[in-house]
């Protein structure tokens, strides 16, 4: 993902312009937290690793801010989900490490990792 | 090619038993990733970018055994993240040498010479350290984006040597790379005493941050072609020949993305090491349910359209040394004269 690309902060409305299957398939994609909120109104923020849209019950599966699960979902109990966790991989480009590298060679900051 | 001869039979004997079996599907080589966390941040992996407590989780030991024996292969590539950070790598390795797996521990050999003097590991023909080396100094360094590291991974790998491992290297070679520096890598490499190296060219990953650099096949087919033509006898490498050649654009073959299987903390993957569409709970439902229609070049899979990566296409290698006695002929043929 490119250094200006990234879901952050996205809330979106199913329906409003974009399926179910859709916001699953880019929580599935995005390398951040998020928030799935059920038809119940009960909320479950972790990181969503899995999903199975071709399953007799389609799904996904997550696990917690803790680490435990993994949690299994139906797409049926999901009313949204919201990209509320950091995207780790948003700006962290290889032309971001060029241009620290560059920097450290002029003597100013060092390159990232050192 | 450099293998031990006990490593060829191993994986020979094996291979002959899947295709009498009549097996269409099988796996080569595990995968097996016990953690996603990395002393590195390299701009070409896609493979640590999580979330914290996504990398604070690893394997237990006997998970890693039952993925082991649940799909069967006779070599186990322990890749990661850094493998030298599970805590339980020691136990693992010695488990695995205990059922008689050949290992390959991925390493960037940050650790190595400090988990060498705790006598975390003792040498055994069934196990190698596979140090990850780019390129030279220079080369190497950009591509983990630390300065210093390539002079570190050099000492690990005297150092595991002196004290009698097996050891090999890993590189990714990606768009941009000299072939000349790249020949000379390989010299440099090879007067360290290594067994042998292993190449790939770069794939893009769709959470790599680095997707501009990576090679497209015409460009990689030009890359192998003037780095391995003319190869010098002193170099080794621990791979299929007929997968070099592939690279060198002499041969084709189609993916088989089940060929090296990979397990992690979230499960089987699917479809394949370099590709994350999901994961299966076990590797029966990973092997039966996957559609392994939608990937590999035929498929017109955008995804797969460009990918040489050793992960997909060193199995079709060996499947295709195996399948005919021409492909047994050839690949004698490159591993006796050791041209490509």
């Amino acid at each position: 993902m490119s250094d200006g690309t990234t879901l952050e902060g996205w809330a979106p409305e199913i329906g409003r312009g974009v399926s179910l299957d859709e916001v699953v398939d880019k929580a599935f994609d995005y390398r951040g937290n998020v928030t799935v909120v059920k038809t119940d109104g009960s909320e479950t923020e972790g990181y969503l690793f899995n999903r199975n849209a071709d399953a007799a019950v389609p799904f996904v599966q997550m696990f917690d801010l803790n680490g435990a699960g993994p949690y299994t979902i139906a797409y049926r109990e999901i009313r949204t989900i919201r990209f509320t966790g950091r995207d780790t991989a948003a700006g962290n480009s290889y032309a971001a490490w060029l241009r620290a590298k560059e920097a450290a060679r002029s003597g100013s900051a060092p390159p990232k990792g050192v | 090619m450099s293998l031990p001869v006990s490593q060829m039979w191993a994986v020979a004997s094996y291979v002959v038993k899947q295709r009498l079996a009549g097996r269409k599907r099988y796996p080569l080589v595990l995968m097996l990733e016990p953690l996603f966390r990395c002393n590195l941040a390299c701009a070409g992996c896609g493979k640590i970018q999580y979330p914290a407590q996504i990398l604070r989780k690893h394997l237990t030991v006997e998970q890693c055994l039952a993925a082991v024996e649940e799909c069967g292969t006779p070599i186990v590539s322990i890749p990661g993240g850094e493998p030298l950070m599970y805590p339980e790598i020691g136990p693992l390795v010695k488990e695995l040498i205990a059922r008689r797996k050949y290992v390959y521990l991925c390493t960037n050999a940050i650790l190595l010479k400090e988990k060498l003097e705790a006598g975390l590991f003792t040498p055994s023909k069934y196990f190698s350290f596979s140090v990850h080396l780019d390129g030279l100094q220079e080369e190497h360094d950009e591509a983990v984006c630390r300065d210093g590291v390539y002079v570190q991974a050099v000492e690990g790998i005297k150092d595991a040597l002196r004290r009698g491992f097996r050891v090999t290297t890993n590189s990714t070679l990606f768009d941009g790379a000299s072939p000349l520096r790249v020949r000379e890598f390989f010299d440099e490499v090879m007067s360290l005493g290594v067994e042998g190296m292993m190449i790939s060219p770069g794939y893009s990953y769709s959470k790599a941050p680095d997707q501009e650099h990576f090679l497209r096949t015409q460009r990689a087919h030009d890359l192998f072609s003037r780095v391995l033509s003319n190869p010098k006898p002193r170099w080794r490498f621990n791979q299929s020949p007929l997968f070099l050649q592939f690279l060198m654009g002499k041969r084709d073959f189609e993916c088989t993305p089940w060929g090296n299987p990979t397990y992690n903390v979230f499960g089987w993957q699917r479809p394949c090491y370099l590709l994350q569409e999901g994961y299966a709970a076990t590797f029966k439902e990973l092997l039966e349910t996957t559609r392994w229609e939608n990937y590999g070049r035929s498929s017109g899979n955008e995804k797969c359209r460009d990918c040489m990566v050793h992960c997909g296409y060193e199995p079709s290698a060996v499947h295709h040394t195996f399948a005919s006695w021409r492909g047994f002929r050839d690949t004698v043929t490159a591993t006796v004269t050791g041209r490509y």
